[in-house]
This record gives C-alpha cells, structure tokens and sequence, in this order.
C-alpha cells in the first residue's frame, strides 16, 4: 500500500476494517506495557477470525482476542501477565488444541522480521542452537553451515506480516509518529518496518511544524503508516512509559476473572463488548481525574 | 561483620546469589525475576560496587534504589545512563556476549542444567499443562551466557531427569556435547529453596554444595528426580551476613517483593 503525505486519520471501526481476517498482525506489546489495546477492542467487536497474531511478548490484549475466538495462531516467545500470573485463555485454548503456537526465542523471530523488513529471504542468529524450539517451526528456522566459517547457524526465513497495529505517544496528521523516549522496545522498531499495513494509535495529535521543531522523536516516517487513530490512554489497562502506569485494578480484576471462561465473558462484556466507543471505555474509567492516578511511576 | 541467626529462605536465596556475583559481572534480568534483582542490587551495594546491571535489558546502569515493580517494569530503569533500544543494541550485546550474565527459573530443570517453561507433557501440541513459554531463556540457554538458576519448589516435578522439553539450552547432555555444539559458558549455580548445587566439571552432572539450615542432604536427594552427584560432606550454606539482611530488608527489598515467587512452594517465607 502507497501512504502518501496526505491526512490519515480515521475513528477506530475505519482503522479496524483495515485487518481482515486471515491476515498475519504484528502486534506491539508485552505483559504489562504499550500495546495498541482500544484498536485491540475494536478487532474483537468487529468479530475478526482466524488472524496470525505475531509479537515478542503477548500479554492481556491477545489473551482477549483468543478469547473471543479472533485467533487462529500465535508466534511469540512467552504469553503471560508479568506479575499477574498466567494468560488463562491462552492456557485454556493451547490445553484444548484449539490454538496453534508456534514458539520462537526472542532473536529467531526478530530476525524473522528483520530479513522480512529488508526484503531479503532470511536473516541468520546463533539463538536456539541445540534447543527443542528450532523442531517447532522447520518450516521457518533451520540449521545451516556458514558458508566462510563451516559453523552451525540458524537461517530464519523472512516474516512480512500483512499489517502492524501499536501504540505511541503522539503523531501529526501524515502519521509521523514519535516516541518519548525513542523506540526502546524491539516491536516499535521493526514491527512497522517488517509489516506491508501498519496502523497507528496515539494519546495526542499535534501540528506538523510541531514535528519539525522534534524530529529526534520521530520513529515512524508518514509514508509507513496507512492509518492513524486518536486514543487518549489507547493502551490502557498496559502502560504507556512514561506517560501512564499499568492499571493494576483492573489487571488484578482479569487475572482472577478469567480463571474460568464465564469469568472471562463477564469480563468481556463489561470492557469491550459492553462499551461501543473508547469515549465509553474512558468513562467507565471514572474520566480524567480517575486516569490522572495511573500517572504515577511510584 | 557478624552473621544473623534469624533468616527466612528467600533472604537466604537473594543473600546466596548476590555472594556469587562479583563487580566483573554485567547482568540483564527478565521478567518475574525478584530474587535475581534483588541479588543484584545487594551485591552492588555491598561487595561488588562495580557490577553492571542493566534493568529489564533497557535500563543501563539503572539505580531504583529498591525494588519497586515488576522486574521487566520501567519503574526499574530509574537512574539510568540509557534506555538501550533491543532491537539493534541489546542483541547485539547479547549475541555477541557482551552482556555475559543471566538468571533462569523454570517449571523443570534437568540434572543438566537444560529448562523448560513451555508445555509439560510428551507432546509440544497436546500439552497436559501450557506454561508461559520460553521468553529470554531460549535465547540466553545458546547465546555463550553464564546461567544461574534460581527455583523456590525443589520437588521431583521441577527437577526431573529430562526436560519435557529443551526450552532452554544447558550443559545439554552432559560431558562436552555443549563445547561440541560451540557454545561457551552455561550453567554456573543453581540456587533452590532447599540448597545450592553446581555441575560437576566432566560429567557436567548437577552436584550438591551446600543444604540449607535444617535440611539434610538425603532429603535434597529425595527432592530430586535424578541422582546428584554427592560429595563425602556436605556442608551447611552459610547463613547471611547481619549487614547484608538488613540492606535487603530496609532498602533493597523493603515491601519484600521477592516473596512472591513463593507462590506454590512447600518452602513457607
């Protein structure tokens, strides 16, 4: 897809009708930190089915979207709630086999991304050399000689997802998108370079010249980005660094929830079913003052 | 410096691991991880003033202070030099050794160092129990570090004689089939909530060090799926220092975080 300098800012449903189902969505995120999750909603209430979801580390997002019956595969590296424990419905769905993994280590799929963002047909890592994660995929990873040295490598073949969906702090219109700090997670760095789509949430839209004056924060140039969407705390209940902390109520609330699959419904109901808009999902909140208490790093 | 004689078995663990780190040492953690951070802030303040930590594998040289979060938090990287970008900077360091330290835990560990975090069950793809996954540790496992695993259910289901599934890579299947493969380092010391054990250096077998106050080594044994390798005497691990379990308690770990890495165990803290 061309994305020209040209306004690119359109309401979640919009943005969401860009991912259809079936497609490979690289998604931004981690247990507990920055991660696309009003868009995340969205996807759910739109009824997407047999998406590829790949990310680094999946978290309470994609145990959502697995729940609700939007995902076909997962390639990651570890699924979990940090400190809050276990994603139980991906627990569920993997112990039921209604779920295909397909486990990498952290480098293996990075370096898929990373040959998949450089147009070539694989990049190459040492990680995993002799473990049982290489048997999983070896249709993706395989064990070459190196053509100078004659030592063991692992080839990963190249991975262009057909869109990425994150998070960030704020963009202009074209979709020049920054970060404060700069990138620091790998997903943020390749994901949008990797991925033939990539969509955009941010907390503020600002002036272009505004853009100009701070290019050094500038991670994402417009002509990667297809769609953008303005969501204040669009990662919530994750963290956004530094802007706002993980909502730690409502993390504790669906670790103990979704123990069960009723549970996890209930949930479901309240937090995305139940709320059309993400103006809804802010209220139900308790509005500015209750979000300003998550702007605490204490 | 005197020693304490009140201790609980976590502030054993943190005291027992931060010993075993010196200010060579440059060490990233994962998630989950409060024994190891705590170890590491506790060496630093004490007898390691020079050891590198980088928090969560973003913050360099980061200074919280305490532990205040989850440890992959950004809450920990406060004080930092940098926030190291992962994608170029913190593989590059950790693919080429730079960044040569880190700790595991895993649902099972094998007499070989080798663990697994992913699915328990004969099968990958019908797992009896789905695990988290391997996260940092399948990486790590082949990436030359020098490992040091921590666990606090010392029991026959955690230490088993064979990984249900290599998630990680340890001394593999013992002797030199690791130097075989071309990988350096691997598992150094594997700290428990019953004892502390390392790898004999031929067989790479796991052997007994030390046992914890009240245990004996035959009930470490009876802990344990495989047969350790067992020295003629074992000795008591050394109780912690006043100093070093008063630093934990009051400003390395004062909401005393690291307990919640007990859920589960029969070891009560």
């Amino acid at each position: 897809m061309t994305a020209r300098k040209e306004d690119k800012l359109v309401s979640l449903p919009q943005a969401a009708a860009l991912v259809r189902d079936g497609d490979t969505i690289a998604m931004q995120g981690m247990g507990t930190q920055m991660s696309p999750l009003a868009l995340v909603r969205e996807l759910i209430r739109a009824g997407k089915r047999d998406l590829q979801v790949a990310m680094v580390v999946g978290g309470i997002g994609l145990d959502w979207m697995i729940a609700a019956g939007c995902v076909r595969k997962v390639l990651a590296i570890i699924i979990n709630l940090d400190e809050f424990g276990m994603a139980n419905n991906f627990r569920r769905a993997a112990e039921a086999q209604k779920l295909e993994i397909e486990e990498y280590t952290e480098h293996q799929i990075l370096t898929r991304l990373g040959a998949g963002a450089l147009g070539l047909p694989f990049g190459v890592t040492r990680s995993g050399l002799g473990s049982d994660v290489l048997s999983l995929h070896p249709d993706t990873t395989k064990v070459i000689e190196c053509p100078f040295t004659g030592k063991p490598v692992i080839a990963c073949r190249a991975l262009e997802p057909d869109v990425a969906i994150l998070h960030a702090h704020r963009a202009d219109r074209f979709g020049n998108v920054q970060f404060f700090p700069k990138p620091i997670w790998a997903d943020v760095d390749v994901f949008p370079r990797a991925a033939k789509k990539v969509i955009v949430t941010v907390e503020e839209i600002v002036e272009n010249e505004e853009i100009r004056r701070t290019p050094i924060h500038t991670g994402i140039p417009y002509f990667k980005v297809d769609a953008l969407v303005h969501v204040p705390y669009g990662a919530h209940p994750c963290s956004l660094f530094p802007k706002y902390n993980f909502d730690r109520t409502v993390f504790q609330r669906y670790a103990d929830e979704s123990r069960t699959p009723e549970g996890t419904r209930a949930f479901l109901d309240e937090f995305v079913y139940g709320l059309k808009t993400h103006d809804q999902y802010l209220a139900k909140l308790g509005g500015a003052a209750a979000l300003k208490s998550l702007e605490s790093w204490d | 410096m005197g020693t304490a004689r009140e201790y609980t078995i976590d502030e054993l663990m943190v005291v027992t691991l931060a010993k075993a780190f010196t200010s060579d040492d440059i060490i990233l953690n994962g998630t989950v991880s409060f024994i190891p951070v705590s170890a590491v802030l506790l060496a630093r303040a004490t007898h390691a003033p020079g050891l590198t930590w980088v928090a969560g594998a973003v913050g360099v040289d980061a200074q919280p202070g305490s532990v205040i979060g989850n440890t992959l938090d950004p809450t920990m990287w406060k004080g930092c030099v940098m926030y190291l970008p992962q994608y170029e900077d913190m593989w590059s360091y950790v693919h080429r050794g730079t960044l040569e330290t880190f700790c595991i835990r895993g649902a099972q560990i094998d007499q070989y160092g080798n663990i697994n975090n992913s699915i328990i069950g004969s099968d990958y793809h019908k797992p009896k129990v789905r695990l988290p996954g391997s996260a940092g540790m399948g990486d790590m496992g082949s990436l030359d570090k020098r490992v040091f695993i921590w666990s606090t259910t010392h029991n026959p289901r955690t230490f088993v004689k064979k990984v249900d599934f290599r998630a990680c890579v340890g001394w593999l299947d013992g002797g030199d089939s690791r130097a075989k493969l071309g990988l350096r380092n691997g598992p150094q010391l594997v700290i428990t909530d019953l004892c502390v054990m390392d790898f004999e250096p031929n067989s790479k077998r796991m052997r007994l060090v030390s046992v914890h106050r009240g245990i004996t080594p035959k009930q470490v044994q009876e802990q344990t799926a495989f047969e350790l390798v067992m020295p003629a005497s074992v000795p008591e691990t050394p109780a912690p220092d006043a100093e070093y379990l008063r630093l934990l308690r009051e400003v390395v770990d004062p909401k005393a975080m690291r307990k919640i890495e007990f859920r589960g165990s029969a070891t009560k803290v």
